[in-house]
């Protein structure tokens, strides 16, 4: 020992840090092994030091996002040191449940996307960026416009009911809506459980987890700076193909005069007339900023942000507009050599004003039906009325009429302390917060959209208020109104936990973790109506303006709920020989939602790998990996509402007497003491290969039962619970199976070269079948088509969730002779009409019944595929996203059955006479069984979407320098640029805005928008 | 160190287990601000509220109004399409049979009716006060009316009493004899008779005479006509109520509470509801619906063109009985006596047009119902009015021998419309009763069931199967969602 010290040399090394191409890195920290001797690099990556041992010494390079490196000193003066960008390997660490994982490690079925993957898409909500990327998590838009929501839905549809996956964001649990606050660059990795293993989140975990991490600082390193711009221009993607005024004329005068009335249009001569999509889809901005700074000391590490961005619709412009402003702060800092702070702090300020959508009255709902012979203004400047359809309202004037402002404020974040007793045991303690303040305002002033539009709040075109009575005599005007509601909700989760690891002699490795959770969720909300606004303006649109006399008309109305969970987890791990890996996980939950019959739930799975790739007698040159996994447990799904357990007199009783509005009680939902939640049993078996540690291959089969579905099925009209806020009680019945294989390929070259290129693909294969429904209960209905119409979208036995049902045809009928002697009747048919096929044989086609309905679609599609390709030469770089569904089916459900309401171009083919169209059935006002729900509506919903194409190149380092720029990129993009479908709405990617039941009816559906843009990324 | 550091293990160990095992009253939450069904019923205003929810399915009345005319020779279904609302369309052409929207809405909402006046008959010994028996009066006379208006469309129906059914339960229960039901509805309507006073100073409470009025109305129905008789002439003598001189102006928001009411359901245009809950609405929905569609012109408002009146109907008025134009309304005509046709416009739905529109129930300029105006209007839903009760009364001594009095109730409705006095006897006079009937009632929800329980139906309605149509099939999926063992109506 002693004579070592005399020794050893003390000697200064020097030299640069760069990465694979050149430039150089500051802030990597350099350390002396096995001393605590170390420092970093400057800003032009260069770094001194002083060696304790200079002939021993190994040196140790590390920086966020690079690979480690150690080289040895050999007693060299100079060491320049190439560090390699850290792509996704198997040593990289995955964050599961309480814990992180090495990926190599796992043993259940999960999927990761980097942050830079979601960045790269620029798009405005990360869910949507998701799209695509993750095998086996299905994603749809509901709605195109900013700030919409989208459907995720990870292995399919389990319930009817909520078949939302549990978001995590650094533990805090975020409801899919709430994902807005994110920005997309925030986002350092997301990692979804799908299989069993997320029964660590207990009873709710049937639906998958997703976690989600924003971007840490890493200890030891210099700031550094990132600023990301860009700006873009969007456009709808798709509009659709109506008729022009002339076609409409003469199709219109068939149509009357085949109904035996007088015929509109004398002269069909109209020329295009008004193309109302013209103008009511708007050329739309949207930009983004974004300011982010990471870097730490010895004992801290910090990440900081800021971003703007906002985005207008392509319907409406400004009138349709979603804001963020978006802060963070996260913090990691050793309090003392054993105990860790982790804090993670965001606030977010929301604005989003939205336009009627995705409904009966919605937006592109009227510009769809409006008719081209109307202009949209009269000659005196006033919008036009479109008098002659009802119920469908001039599209623009709509536009100017509506006044609605959302604004959220919300506090995210977390406080976690960790304490280390010793490399294997560490104590965690976390509590986690979501606070937001939602204030809506709804502005309705007095509008005319012309007579007898339902929509109308004046009672004629100069505005006048209407006349309401009051008691016997009192009589008082009212006139606009806003509404206003000022709701809170606040979560908080406080969770603590153990977690060992222990590594015996490299043999056997043992892991386990042991915690608690508490979780309160609180909402609060008060809300009232002001009537008589000054001006009939939105400038005095205020609560407090109520100009009505003697507050009649004012009315206010409040709610509060809370939910509350107890749990506890545990999770074992051991691993043999690094080759053979078991794990259990046990979680006893305890929910408010359930009485006290069944209140608390017992949540196990157990999995297994085998890593066969590390034996001996694995000898395959070309496979680096190979692992065999497989998993099998028990979730649950808790979401229904608060107190379904018990009776509440919270139903509607109301009636009038002396011609007041008189509230009385009335029973709410029936109880059912014994409710429990859903359980879903889910087995998973698949395999990870890597070839020539370049090309990933993933593979998952995985069978999912629920059973006990929470529902709320049709009951008995003689228990009495059809009145008004009455509902039947929640009982646990039926089941749902969904089946399906998932598969992922990557490939990436080195990123040590000057050039590469790489690629993901995945594909997922789900079938998806209700096992069974209540006793007693045929199906449970959906989505109604048309207007009053029948319901065309089933829960139901033997079918996919939300399957269709209705007529199948099969061709026109050509003449009256052929429906005379045909074997089979089908009443009121004419020729030119719809033919039905008679399903059950009877010889007769039976309307009001399901004798001769049968599946007609379904909104889920059999295979989703997701490829994302790059390249880069030098310092080019080019990349491409792309999504596709295929086998799935759309309702067109955006035409109105009404005689001057406009429609699409395809009933220029439609049939005229004998053998004129064997498709499209004739045109008439009169009484026809064409607008029964039939396969004549339902539409091949299949598409191919380019999502994303990207074109970027980095200023060569040359000319940044100087500025102190260490990283310059510029780029070009265009999302949503193609999509191939032979869908003929606006947009085959529709979501389910109306509820699981409603998915796949397009009501005129809110497109994407097809975006040009162009930014920069900038570093310092 | 070392010892602390176990401190700190245990301490954490233990913090994990008391958050399992400690605090299980943490998920012990009361709902706020809500009250629970079992521990209600505490002071007098409890049970005065409930009441109020009991009242409240009477405004369901209007689905009863539309079938028991679109169903009959009086209307056709209209509206939108022949698939908008299709269970009307079915019923209007006799091919309904037990998968049927609007029937089945009829038999969910009055048993939530009847349960609603159950859980308050279940609880009616919790407490004492003064003006329980009233409330529990206007609770009987509740039951009754949803147990008639039940009988009345399907006959033989589960007969609950003072319970309120659980899902198991459910499934045992049978159809009851519609005689066992129709003496439940007697003796409920004799209870509120014999407690209720002949006059209530709040509009739309019931009173002795609604009472006594369904209860002869039930009675007609069974063909107790002396009975029937007896319980008219107690109304009639009563002299409570009297013929207006206008019949004309029957049926205007601004009349309502006029002499001739004897029970209406109550409705209001401040707050009248929307489309996705017709159940809900606080407003008059038949207005709406039956108004003319896309109408621009005076004194009517927009609507939806449902239950048209037929040719059929017109033509039966004599040119000269001012109850034709009071209750049809021909809009053409109408349209060219105003001074400037040209100017006022409407539309034809695609679920048929007869050219005739309700006018006795149809949206009125002025008469508002909030928020959508095309829906709802505040007008009464007059059930029973006196003319109704005379002609009843007249049916009844017709029946029973006492052609006189007979005579005399069926002129003094005929007098008040200056149509010529009758002097039949005998099957001749009831056939004028009848007649009278559809003249004096019609689009008022009665004729259907009128001509059912007079044998008439085959003759007047096309399509309609004596044996099957006299009754409307229990709707499928009660029967299957009871257990699936009721026996459907005969021929369905």
């Amino acid at each position: 020992m002693f004579s070592t010290l005399v020794f050893a040399q003390s000697k200064e090394v020097s030299g640069t840090v760069t990465d694979a191409s050149g430039i150089t890195i500051p802030g990597v920290t350099v350390i002396e092994l096995g001393t605590s001797n170390g420092t970093t690099t400057d800003l032009d990556g260069k770094y001194s030091l002083q060696l304790i041992d200079a002939d021993k010494a190994v040196l140790r390079f590390t920086f966020i996002g690079y690979k480690p490196v150690e080289v040895p000193s050999a007693g060299r003066g100079s060491i320049d040191v190439a560090m390699e960008e850290n792509v996704e390997t198997l040593e990289e660490f995955v964050v599961i449940g309480y814990g992180t994982s090495k990926k190599k490690e796992l043993t259940g079925a999960t999927a990761q996307v980097k942050g830079e993957n979601i960045e790269k898409m620029n798009i405005p909500r990360m869910d949507q960026a998701l799209q695509g990327q993750l095998a086996g998590v299905t994603i749809n838009t509901n709605s195109g416009s900013p700030g919409g929501s989208s459907n995720i839905r990870i292995r399919g549809l389990s319930t009817f009911g909520d078949n939302d996956p549990l978001i995590l964001v650094d533990g805090v649990v975020y409801d899919s809506e709430g994902l807005n606050a994110l920005n997309p660059s925030d986002i350092a990795s997301v990692n979804v459980l799908k299989d069993a293993t997320a029964g660590i989140y207990g009873v709710r975990a049937a639906n998958g987890v997703i976690l989600i991490e924003t971007k840490k600082g890493s200890k030891g390193g210099k700031p550094r700076v990132e600023f990301d711009a860009y700006y873009g221009i969007q456009e709808t993607s798709n509009k659709l193909d109506l008729l022009n005024a002339r076609e409409y004329a003469v199709v219109k005068n068939e149509m009357f005069a085949r109904g035996g009335d007088e015929v509109p249009f004398n002269n069909t001569t109209l020329g295009e007339g008004t193309n109302w999509q013209d103008s009511v889809f708007t050329m739309a901005p949207m930009q983004n900023y974004n300011l982010n700074m990471t870097g730490g000391g010895e004992r801290t590490s910090y990440s900081i942000g800021g971003s703007y961005f906002t985005q207008d619709g392509i319907v409406g412009g400004p009138k349709s507009n979603f804001t963020r402003y978006n802060g963070r702060v996260n913090i990691v800092t050793d309090l003392s050599d054993r105990l860790e702070l982790t804090s993670v702090m965001l606030y977010t300020h929301e604005e989003r004003k939205a336009l009627p959508e995705n409904g009966i009255g919605s937006v592109l709902y009227n510009t769809v039906n409006a008719f081209p012979t109307e202009s949209i203004r009269t000659p005196d400047g006033n919008y036009s009325y479109l008098e002659e359809v009802n119920e469908v309202i001039n599209p623009l004037a709509q536009i100017e009429n509506t006044n609605n402002l959302s604004k959220v404020d919300k506090f995210v974040g977390k406080e976690e302390l960790t304490y280390t007793f010793s490399d294997a045991l560490s104590f965690s303690n976390r509590l986690a917060y979501n606070y937001a303040l939602v204030d809506d305002k709804v502005f309705s002033p007095l509008v005319w959209y012309g007579p007898g539009k339902a929509q109308n709040t004046a009672i004629n075109a100069d505005l006048d208020p209407s006349i309401v009575l009051i008691g016997d005599s009192t009589e008082i005007e009212r006139g606009a109104a806003v509404y206003e509601q000022r709701a809170t909700y606040l979560d908080v989760t406080f969770e603590s936990f153990l977690n060992y690891e222990k590594n015996f002699n490299d043999i056997h490795q043992v892991k386990a973790t042991l915690g608690a959770s508490v979780f309160r969720r609180r909402g609060e909300a008060l809300n009232a109506t002001a009537y008589n606004i000054p001006n009939n303006s939105e400038d005095f649109a205020d609560i407090s303006a109520n100009l009505a006399p003697g507050g009649y008309l004012n009315n206010a109305g409040s709610f509060q709920f809370e939910e509350r969970l107890l749990s506890t987890f545990m999770r074992a791990e051991y691993t043999y020989q690094y080759k053979y890996i078991i794990s259990g996980i046990l979680r006893r939950d305890g929910s408010s939602k359930f009485g006290p019959n069944s209140r608390y739930g017992l949540f196990p799975t157990v999995s297994g790998a085998w890593l066969a790739s590390e034996e001996d007698f694995f000898n395959v040159p070309s496979i680096t990996f190979f692992k065999l996994r497989t998993s099998y447990g028990v979730s649950g799904n808790d979401q229904i509402a608060n107190f379904a357990y018990r009776a509440l007199l919270n139903g509607e009783g109301v009636y009038v007497f002396d011609d007041v509005i008189t509230q009385g009680v009335a029973l709410g939902r029936a109880s059912n003491p014994d409710l429990q939640w859903e359980t879903t049993r889910q087995l998973n078996v698949g395999f990870d290969l890597t070839f020539y540690d370049a090309l990933d291959i993933t593979m998952n089969y995985f069978q999912k039962n629920t059973f006990d579905l929470l529902f709320q099925p049709d009951v008995s009209g003689v228990i009495g619970s059809y009145g008004p806020g009455g509902q039947p009680p929640v009982i646990n019945a039926g089941d749902v199976s969904n089946r399906g294989v998932e598969f992922e390929l990557g490939y990436q070259t080195n990123p040590a070269l000057d050039w590469g290129f790489g690629g993901n693909f995945n594909a997922t294969y789900l079938r998806n079948e209700v096992l069974s429904v209540p006793e007693g209960v045929e199906f449970l209905p959906g989505a109604a088509f048309g207007v009053g119409g029948v319901v065309a979208t089933r829960f139901q036995e033997g079918f996919p969730i939300g399957y269709y049902i209705g007529y199948e045809t099969d061709g026109i009928w050509q003449t009256q002779t052929e429906i005379d002697n045909a074997e089979v009747e089908q009443p009121g048919a004419r020729p030119g009409d719809l033919r039905f096929v008679d399903q059950n044989g009877d010889g007769v086609i039976s309307f009001g019944n399901d004798d001769d309905r049968v599946m007609l679609g379904s909104p889920l599609p059999d295979f989703t595929f997701g490829l994302a390709l790059n390249a880069r030469y030098k310092g080019f770089d080019i990349s491409a996203n792309v999504y596709s569904a295929i086998g799935q089916e759309i309702i067109r459900n955006y035409e109105r059955q009404q005689p001057y309401a406009n429609q699409l171009d395809y009933w220029l083919d439609r049939w005229t006479g004998p053998e004129s169209s064997n498709e499209i059935p004739r045109v008439t006002t009169g009484a026809t069984r064409n607008t029964e729900f039939s396969d004549f509506f339902v539409e091949d919903g299949s598409f191919v979407r380019l999502r994303n194409l990207q074109l970027g190149y980095t200023i060569p380092k040359r000319w940044t320098e100087k500025a102190k720029i260490s990283s310059l990129r510029v780029y070009v993009a265009a999302n949503n640029l193609v999509t191939l479908t032979g869908y003929q709405g606006f947009d085959p990617d529709i979501g389910a805005a109306g509820g699981t039941l409603s998915a796949g009816v397009d009501y005129g559906f809110y497109p994407q928008a097809r975006i040009f843009m162009g930014g920069v990324n900038l570093k310092f | 160190m070392k010892r602390s550091r176990y401190t700190f293990i245990v301490a954490a160990l233990s913090l994990v287990v008391i958050a399992a095992v400690g605090c299980r009253d943490f998920l012990d939450l009361e709902p706020e601000f809500t009250q629970d069904a079992e521990n209600y019923f505490i002071n007098a205003d409890d049970y005065d509220r409930a009441l109020t929810g009991a009242y409240d399915l009477l405004q369901g009345s209007f689905m009863s109004l539309w079938i028991g005319e679109i169903a009959s020779d009086n209307a056709i279904a209209g509206g939108e399409s022949v698939t908008d609302t299709e269970g009307l369309h079915e019923i209007d052409e006799m091919r309904h049979d037990a998968v049927n929207t609007e029937l089945r809405n009829i038999f969910r909402w009055n048993y939530a009716g009847i349960t609603r006046a159950n859980y308050i008959m279940e609880f009616k010994d919790n407490i004492d006060f003064e003006g329980k028996t009233q409330v529990l009066a206007q609770t009987r006379f509740l039951r009754a009316f949803y147990y008639f208006e039940l009988t009345k469309f399907f006959g033989d129906v589960p007969l609950v009493v003072d319970e309120r059914l659980g899902a198991q339960e459910v499934n045992e229960i049978e159809r009851t004899p519609q005689s066992e039901v129709y003496a439940q509805i007697e003796e409920d309507l004799q209870f509120a008779a014999d407690n209720l006073d002949w006059t209530n100073p709040v509009k739309g409470r019931v009173t002795k005479g609604a009472a006594l009025a369904l209860l002869g109305k039930a009675q007609l129905y069974q063909s107790k006509f002396a009975e029937a008789a007896s319980t008219f002439d107690q109304v009639i003598q009563s002299g409570q109520y009297a013929l207006i001189d206008n019949y004309n102006n029957l049926f205007s928001v601004a009349n309502e509470g006029h002499s001739e009411t004897v029970f209406d359901v109550q409705y209001t245009g401040l707050e009248g509801g929307s489309y996705g809950c017709l159940i809900c609405l606080e407003g008059n929905a038949a207005p709406g619906f039956q108004g003319i569609r896309q109408y621009d012109g005076p004194v009517y408002g927009d609507g939806n063109s449902y239950n048209l009146p037929t040719q059929d109907l017109y033509d039966a008025f004599d040119q000269s009985d001012p109850r034709r134009d009071a209750s049809v309304l021909d809009i053409e005509a109408f349209i060219a006596a105003q001074p400037n046709p040209s100017s006022i416009t409407y539309a034809i739905g695609g679920g048929g047009h007869t050219g005739y529109y309700n006018n006795k129930y149809i949206k009125r300029q002025g008469e508002i119902g909030l928020p959508d105006n095309d829906l709802t209007s505040p007008v009464n839903y007059r059930v029973i009015r006196y003319a109704d009760v005379l002609l009843m009364a007249a049916e009844a001594n017709a029946q029973t021998g006492n052609d006189g009095l007979a005579q005399q109730y069926l002129n003094e409705v005929r007098q008040r419309v200056g149509m010529p006095l009758i002097t039949s006897g005998g099957d001749q006079l009831l056939q004028d009763i009848y007649t009278e009937r559809r003249l004096e009632l019609s689009g008022e929800g009665h004729r259907f069931f009128d001509l059912v329980r007079t044998g008439e139906a085959e003759e007047n309605i096309e399509g309609f199967t004596v044996g099957k149509h006299e009754l409307f099939p229990i709707p499928q999926l009660e029967i299957d969602l009871a257990g699936g063992n009721w026996q459907q109506n005969p021929s369905y």
